[in-house]
């Protein structure tokens, strides 16, 4: 099913509500929205949900063409149900007992990690974790070549507040706990470390 | 970009190795130990191998028990 949505004057975050309830039904949805900021978090929230996003940018709007992508190996036609992996890095070390071990454990699974080639949609960093996403960790050319891999990474504001990292920050971005709430609850695969 | 790698004994040396070539400005990356070797402790440091005279003056400058510096 086609739909379109006209998201053009409205304020954030309605854009970004309409367009999920609509995703629920329909398979290829055009969003018009008027400002960058609302073409951005559209896009994505729609790239979140497994949608193809294209735009297009017009004189009266910017057009944003989500499509539901589908499953070759179904005969093209049945809805991928697409769900993202997930790391969730809640300690700046890996495991328990020795912390000069597990720093370093840390460092060189992060380091594996941008070189593997299956990677997770997202990373997100809590509590001492945060350090690792931070200025004078040494991991953050790691993390960056990640980035560009188009692995998402998120790391916890209050955590940063709390250890006086927020304008530290040097890999991703800082989020808050309704995105990572959800973006574990919505997870097909969860891995903890 | 050519790299070579030093092995250790054991992580607590590839630390310290690592520290030391950091103060003489030698760029450095501990990453595992590459599938193709083998050593005693499962990491190693990484290096541009147009710096493995440095490295290995450093070494023995600072008296480092290394495992060995193989090309990777």
């Amino acid at each position: 099913m086609s739909m379109i949505i006209d998201a053009r004057g409205l304020a954030c975050p309605q854009p970004v509500v309409l367009t999920k309830k609509a995703l629920d039904r329909a398979d290829d949805l055009t969003v018009i929205v008027d400002n960058a900021a609302a073409m951005q978090n559209v896009s994505r929230m729609a790239e979140s949900q497994g949608f193809g996003v294209s735009v297009d940018e017009k004189m009266d709007g910017i057009y944003l063409r989500l499509t539901r992508p589908v499953d070759e190996s179904l005969g093209g036609k049945v809805p991928l149900l697409f769900e993202p992996t997930v790391l969730l890095v809640a300690a700046s070390t890996l495991g328990r007992g020795d912390d000069e071990l597990g720093s370093t454990l840390m460092r060189t699974f992060i380091h594996t990690l941008s070189e593997s080639d299956i990677k997770p949609h997202k990373i997100i960093f809590m509590n001492s974790g945060v350090k690792l996403a931070t200025r004078g960790s040494e991991v953050i050319d790691d993390l960056r070549a990640l980035e560009k891999e188009r692995v998402e990474i998120l790391a916890c504001g209050t955590c940063l507040a709390h250890f006086g990292l927020k304008d530290a920050v040097e890999a991703g971005r800082i989020s808050n706990m309704y995105e990572i709430t959800l973006a574990l609850m919505k997870a097909t695969k969860v891995i903890s470390i | 970009m050519q790299y070579s790698v030093v092995l250790f004994h054991s992580i607590t040396g590839a630390l310290q190795a690592e520290k030391r070539l950091k103060k003489k400005g030698i760029a450095t990356k501990l990453i595992p130990v590459p599938r193709q070797l083998s050593s005693d402790c499962g990491v190693c440091l990484r290096f541009e191998r147009k710096d493995e005279v440095e490295v290995r003056r450093a070494l023995e400058e600072e008296r480092m028990d290394i495992q060995g510096i193989r090309a990777i």
